[in-house]
């Protein structure tokens, strides 16, 4: 969290400066199947975010060393791409994409029947094209889906969206200002249909009410992702949408 | 991959290859169906997305200020990168730049850099000083063969778009980066005993020496690369350079129209 509420972030009126009322998501799209090299793919734009992630496997864990005799591993990378932000990133791995790979993998782990393919390994790879803060949460969220589409079977789908503070108000999915400027971020990973936590961080500050309504926020949007996650399968597998 | 499965594929393309048939059934010089799009990515100060068959490759632009090379006071530069990541394919593992990666970067660097598309000297902010250094970034994300063709054009495609982003650095204006020209790659695979243009996925897994070919807009060529193991005569190669030629000017013609 960069500077602390001393930037309007919220009009007279209660809109966002992109007109977002409190507990609006901005738009988001999901398509699934984008990756012909890939055994299951999903392309998420969010806001001006966009991820496209790609999954490969179960296949044999290599090195040995890696494989477990009961359950399969999954192999996480998130990357971003070197034109994906306003100053370029250098490629290869850095100390941020390492732990949040490292998250994203444990979060994917909770809902992944990983018992059923034990020695092998499971690859996704989460890349951001654009980022435009709330990246590791459209990654998590796009992983889950090219996972489903790989056919890898799953308890539950997981959505992530994160809440935060700007100008002392509670406001779900901050977009770059209100992340650059805001008071707190939290990002969670929820299991849609039972409600369970499977990834969960948080930064800034936040009373205890504070923390319930951000929490109320993201539960709420998360059913409206995972709708659209649904859909987005269901046209490719189901002939269209409901 | 295990070593029989390319034999097998090995001679069912050599028996198509006799009966002038590919795998795909494509003719010997017909292209995969090409889609282009530009000014894809909100960050990237010139952009390009590059559909060309299943193969899927990103081109995004940056910029910077530096100061220039000691020698060349005058001259901005351009970094030409591509990498061959992981997301890309089952066979590409994640770690340090393979070799593939390397060349493929270097391969398509050489044909836009020698093409003298960008003039240098127009990238100078102030003489010895503050001179643009152009970042050109080439992201595969599904390879189902002939990524280097796809990576040139979403390379120069993006540098036809790409602003010089001055007033963020208070240096000025924005303009659009000047690229003269276009230069075209078309890349050509041993198959069976004859070349084909634009290989797939199983020609290139079953396939022997490949040739790049970078073309300027006079019909020049820029840049050449063989690789792999195998052979080809003069006559083979003629005979290719003057199928470059053409699959090159289509495509410039398909950039022009979609970057103007």
């Amino acid at each position: 969290m960069g500077g602390y509420g001393d930037v309007e972030l919220i009009a007279k009126d209660g809109k966002r400066l992109d007109g977002r009322l409190a507990d609006e998501l901005r738009p988001i799209t999901i398509e699934v199947g984008v990756l012909p090299a890939a055994r299951g793919s999903c392309r998420m734009t969010w806001g001006l975010n966009i991820a496209e992630v790609a999954v490969y496997g179960p296949m044999e864990a290599h090195p040995r060393k890696i494989q477990r005799p009961d359950r399969a591993v999954l192999d996480v990378r998130y990357n971003m791409a070197p034109f994906s932000t306003s100053d370029r990133i250098r490629p290869g791995y850095n100390r941020r994409s390492r732990e949040i790979s490292k998250v994203t993998a444990e979060a994917l782990e909770s809902i992944v029947m990983v018992e059923m393919f034990p020695r092998s390994k499971i690859r996704v790879e989460i890349e951001i094209l654009c980022a435009e803060a709330g990246t590791r949460c459209c990654g998590i969220t796009a992983a889950a889906v090219a996972l489903a589409d790989a056919g890898i079977p799953m308890k539950d789908m997981l959505v992530s969206v994160a809440a935060g503070k700007i100008n002392d108000v509670v406001v779900l999915d901050l977009d770059k200002a209100e992340d650059n400027y805001g008071q707190a971020d939290l990002p969670v990973g929820i299991m849609p249909n039972t409600e369970e936590i499977a990834f969960l961080q948080m930064d800034g500050d936040l009373s205890p009410e504070e923390f319930d309504l951000a929490m109320e926020y993201n539960m709420k949007a998360a059913k409206e992702i995972h709708k659209l996650q649904i859909n987005a399968l269901k046209s490719k597998y189901d002939g269209g949408v409901e | 991959m295990v070593e029989i499965v390319p034999r097998l594929l090995k001679d069912q393309l050599l028996k198509l290859a006799e009966k002038n048939d590919r795998i795909d059934g494509r003719e010997q010089y017909q292209r995969r169906n090409v889609d282009l799009e530009v000014n894809v990515l909100t960050n990237a100060e010139g952009s390009a997305k590059v559909v060309w068959g299943g193969t899927i490759v990103y081109a995004g632009v940056k910029f910077e200020i530096r100061t220039p090379w000691p020698d060349r006071p005058t001259e901005g530069s351009l970094m030409c990168g591509a990498e061959l990541r992981p997301v890309a394919n089952l066979k590409y593992e994640p770690g340090p730049p393979s070799a593939e990666s390397i060349e493929l970067g270097r391969v398509v660097d050489r044909g836009i850099r020698e093409s003298g598309c960008i003039n240098m000297e127009e990238l100078c902010i102030v003489p010895g000083e503050k001179v643009w250094g152009v970042m050109l970034d080439i992201h595969v994300m599904s390879d189902k063969g002939n990524i280097f063709d796809a990576c040139a054009l979403a390379g120069i495609a993006a540098l036809k778009t790409a602003i010089v982003p001055a007033e963020r650095f208070d240096v000025g204006d924005d303009h659009q980066l000047p690229v003269s020209k276009l230069p075209i790659m078309a890349s050509y695979r041993k198959v069976g005993n004859r070349f084909v243009y634009d290989p797939c996925e199983e020609e290139e897994l079953g396939g022997d020496e490949r040739v790049h070919i970078t073309l300027g807009d006079d019909g020049h060529v820029h840049s050449l690369q063989k690789g792999l193991k195998g052979t080809f005569s003069t006559s083979d190669f003629a005979e290719i350079f003057a199928n470059a030629n053409e699959q090159a000017n289509e495509l410039r013609e398909m950039v022009e129209e979609k970057v103007n």
